[in-house]
């Protein structure tokens, strides 16, 4: 048995005993009221019981009531209501008690009064009268009797103690005794059933006597019964023994005895009674006092008890019901009756036990779909493509990290707002969310489209496609949109250069090859056949094969730039002293620019520290853009070339810069964004692959490239290249990295 | 209510007088019942007089040794038949009714002769402490309503000890 079940047991072991004590204190209580001298005996410590209980109900009661207003002003949970069930059940049960109180006390007073009253009393007096007028009459006649015994006596003289015999005979007496006036017994004659000591004569016979008067009484006897003693004078006061007494005892008929004893002992008990009768009264009403008071604080105790047991259930399910709100599935409320209290905590606990399992199913559930949704972040989050997703008023709902690689980092706090709010109008995010809003706007829910954006100075291809969300229901709106997209730009970049790669390899290979004999036949039919021309053939020829000539140079040049661009690159990686290297490039063209008026300025970073490259990639790079900038100030005055180096960081990465400008026309505004595809110039003899050839080395080293025009006019380049220590066979092997685009502003 | 409290009651003399090898006790009693007392006896209440005797051995340097005690009791009502005062002896049952309260009451509060103890129980040459008191109590005729006694104030009286010492 567990600990609140022996509790639980205790207590009621402990209810059910002091309420039979107390039940037996009552009826030992009212006993001692009734007429049993046993419980009279104990009748003072039945009382101390009686008032122990009380003063134990007392306690209890107190307890309890303290505990309860405690309750109550600290609003315990089903307080008030127990108190009212309480303040209910006591009054019910307080006002009947002290209505039968009332009329209890009202009834013993006037019961009690009316045992006494004056018809009873006088009742009484006049059978005690009666009683006695019957036996004095009897007296009497026993008086006469004995007075005419006293006569025959004085007649005879003498010795009379046989003729006292046939006196005592004739006259029924039980015993005649002759004796002097002072008391010694003369003659006696006793009856057989008499005792054999004879009577003595009592004092206050003698006394009576002697005054010459006869005596008689009525006397009760010890041993039961009554005897009349009857006295006389005998003789004259010349008698030489003195003057004698007679006394003569009858007996008194036993039923008449009977009788008179019924009588004096109703007598007796009546007076008492009367006597006592309001200690009789104080008693009876203390006795009732003391069991109604009982009984009440009983009733008091029991309504407490009682409204703790109705309201204990209700407090459990309060908690229980607290508990739940607060997520505890697992309270169980004790089951302690199989009414409808026990019905509804059955029901309580069944409830419980269906959400608690309602809830761990909820909780597999958003497990599951938390794996899933963590699972969906990794795979979003590794993707290369990005993920917008929409809400249905077309607010940015969640942007993976491709998303916002491609679009910009902007797009990060943009989580929330409006589709058609995010980004700068000219940016790459403004364009692409203004594309997207307007194509869903138009009502176009799924499509997939390629946006060609220009962002600032770079061009920005971005494949797209928007798919709606499935809504609430079948037929309703959709849930929300999600936009995949991609940036294409360097995979197209990417196809575009393969295409012109194999352009130029099939240029030059098939090109290069008649190149040879066509100049070399062009020399020899110059050879042969100038010498025997005449002067005007000799010069024609002679122009026309220096053309030729020329122009297989020309294209020769030609093939082998294309070839250049197309030759997959061979990398003898070393460390290079940038500022050296752009020293020693520089140097080679100062004369030339000299020459046309053109001044070289050279700026070099002294902290530029080496970085590892292909030493002859970078010179060539250094020789096409001067190239570039030499032939775009050709023919202009003033013109000015600056070539610098720096220190920088791209992307958290030191980088070493190196920036060409010349105070040329510039880029032309419609060749802005394809100034580093092939064949795109605007030289009337250029091939159109010099830049293409400085991004394509830019790009071996990792580097980033940027075409501009500037503000002040002319061109500048700019090319940043990490200053790691990356290998060339590292840098091969090295994961291709997400191609920046290339950025060229005019 | 009973106030038998207010009655005069005093051992005036008491003396033992070895009588046959006999102690036999000599008390006499001032007893005078108050209104309420003799009241109540009239009612049909009955009065009770003990006589309570202890004896003891005077010991010089420790506590007295008690000998023997003796209780003698008397029963006074009154029998409103035949209005006679009944005097009966609790101890012996010997009963003898008196025309007058007064001459019951004188009755009661003499005794004469009262054995006590046997002389052999004392040793010769020491000291004995005899000491008598009455105690008074009201009672009613049937135990059962005795317990109302239990509610008033004055239903017993008990006089001071009376002691004198006795050499054997």
């Amino acid at each position: 048995m567990d600990t609140p079940s022996l509790r639980r047991t205790a207590s009621a072991a402990a209810i059910i005993g002091g309420g039979l004590l107390w039940l037996a204190a009552i009826l030992f209580m009212a006993q001692t009221a009734q007429h049993s001298a046993q419980f009279s005996r104990l009748h003072p410590w039945i009382l101390m019981i009686n008032v122990a209980g009380l003063v134990v109900l007392v306690g209890l009661l107190a307890t309890k009531l303290a505990q309860l207003v405690r309750d109550w002003r600290g609003h315990v949970i089903g307080s008030r209501l127990k108190a009212r069930m309480v303040w209910t059940f006591g009054v019910l049960a307080t006002l009947p008690i002290l209505l039968v109180y009332f009329f209890a006390v009202q009834f013993l007073n006037k019961g009690i009064d009316s045992w006494f009253n004056v018809e009873m009393r006088q009742s009484l007096d006049d059978a005690l009268v009666l009683s006695r007028s019957a036996l004095e009459t009897r007296m009497r006649e026993h008086l006469a009797a004995t007075e005419l015994i006293a006569d025959e006596l004085a007649a005879v003289g003498g010795e009379p103690s046989g003729l006292l015999e046939t006196l005592r005979r004739e006259a029924g007496a039980l015993e005649i005794t002759v004796a002097t006036d002072s008391g010694r017994i003369i003659v006696v004659s006793k009856g057989l059933s008499s005792e054999v000591v004879p009577d003595e004569v009592p004092g206050e016979v003698l006394l009576q006597v002697r005054q010459g008067r006869p005596f008689v009484s009525l006397e009760p006897q010890a041993a039961g019964g009554y005897l009349v003693r009857t006295a006389v004078p005998l003789g004259s006061a010349g008698d030489p023994r003195g003057r004698l007494v007679v006394q003569a005892l009858y007996p008194v008929a036993e039923r008449i005895a009977a009788l008179a004893d019924t009588l004096q002992a109703t007598y007796q008990q009546f007076g008492e009674k009367d006597y006592l009768r309001r200690p009789l009264k104080a008693s009876f009403i203390l006795t009732l006092t003391v069991v109604l008071l009982l009984s009440l604080l009983a009733a008091w105790y029991g309504a407490i008890f009682t409204a703790q047991r109705l309201v204990q259930p209700i407090q459990d399910l309060v908690k229980g019901t607290r508990a739940v709100a607060k997520g505890d599935l697992d309270t169980r409320l004790p089951l302690t009756s199989h009414d409808e209290m026990g019905f509804l905590v059955h029901s309580f606990n069944d409830m419980t036990k269906r959400l608690r399992l309602a809830r761990e199913d909820q909780q597999r559930a958003q497990q599951a779909a938390e794996t899933e949704r963590a699972n969906l972040a990794i795979i979003l989050a590794r993707l290369s493509t990005g993920v917008v997703s929409l809400e249905p008023d077309l607010r940015v709902r969640t942007a993976n990290r491709a998303a916002i690689t491609i679009l910009g980092d902007e797009l990060d706090g943009c989580v929330g707002r409006d589709l058609g709010a995010v980004g700068v109008e000219d940016g790459l995010l403004g364009q692409f969310a203004e594309a997207c809003r307007a194509r869903i706007a138009a009502g176009d829910l799924e499509w997939r489209e390629q946006f060609t954006f220009q962002a600032g100075t770079a061009r920005r291809i971005l494949m797209c496609a928007c798919t709606p969300l499935p809504g609430e229901g079948e037929g309703e709106a959709p849930g929300g949109f999600v936009l995949v997209f991609d940036d294409i730009t360097v995979m197209l970049q990417a196809q575009r250069e393969a295409a012109w790669g194999e352009v130029a390899r099939r240029l030059a290979h098939e090109i290069k090859n008649p190149l040879t004999p066509i100049r070399l036949s062009a020399e020899r039919m110059r050879h042969k056949l100038l010498p025997s021309m005449n002067e005007k053939d000799a010069l024609l020829l002679d122009r026309g094969t220096e053309t030729i000539v020329q122009q297989v140079e020309a294209m020769k040049e030609m093939v082998n730039a294309f070839s250049e661009y197309a030759r997959a690159p061979r990398f003898e990686m070393a460390d290079v002293d940038l500022n050296l290297l752009v020293t020693e490039v520089t140097d080679l063209y100062r004369a030339q620019v000299a020459g046309r008026g053109v001044t070289l300025e050279v700026q070099l970073e002294p902290a530029l520290r080496t970085l590892v490259a292909d030493r002859g990639r970078l010179r060539q790079l250094l020789h096409n853009l001067l190239t570039n900038a030499v032939e775009a100030l050709e023919g202009q005055p003033g013109g000015a070339i600056t070539v610098a180096t720096r220190l920088g960081y791209r992307n958290g990465e030191e980088v070493a810069q190196i920036a060409v400008e010349d105070n040329g026309p510039g880029f032309q505004r419609e060749l802005i964004g394809q100034v580093f595809d092939p064949y795109v110039t605007t030289k009337p003899r250029g091939t159109g692959l010099g830049l293409a050839i400085v991004r394509k080395i830019v790009e071996e080293h990792r580097g980033h490239v940027e075409a501009e025009n500037r503000t002040e006019g002319g061109a500048r380049v700019s090319i940043e290249l990490p200053l790691n220590e990356m290998t060339g066979a590292q840098a091969a092997r090295r994961e291709p990295r997400r191609p920046e685009p290339r950025r060229e502003r005019a | 209510m009973p106030a038998v409290a207010d009655t005069r009651l005093a051992v005036s003399r008491a003396d033992v007088d070895p009588d046959d090898g006999v102690y036999e006790l000599n008390v006499a009693l001032d007893l005078e019942l108050p209104e309420d007392g003799v009241r109540a006896i009239e009612a049909g209440l009955t009065l009770r007089l003990a006589y309570e005797t202890e004896i003891a051995r005077v010991r010089r340097y420790l506590p007295d040794e008690g000998v023997a005690t003796l209780v003698q009791s008397y029963e006074l009502s009154y029998h409103a038949l035949s209005q006679r005062y009944l005097l009966r002896n609790v101890n012996t049952g010997e009963q003898a009714d008196y025309g007058t309260l007064q001459a019951a009451l004188d009755r009661l509060a003499e005794v004469r002769g009262l054995p006590l103890l046997d002389a052999s129980l004392l040793e010769p040459g020491s000291d004995y402490e005899f000491r008598v008191r009455a105690v008074l109590t009201l009672r009613t005729a049937s135990d059962t309503l005795n317990w109302l006694l239990f509610w008033t104030d004055d239903w017993s009286a008990t006089s001071e000890w009376y002691a004198w010492t006795h050499r054997r």
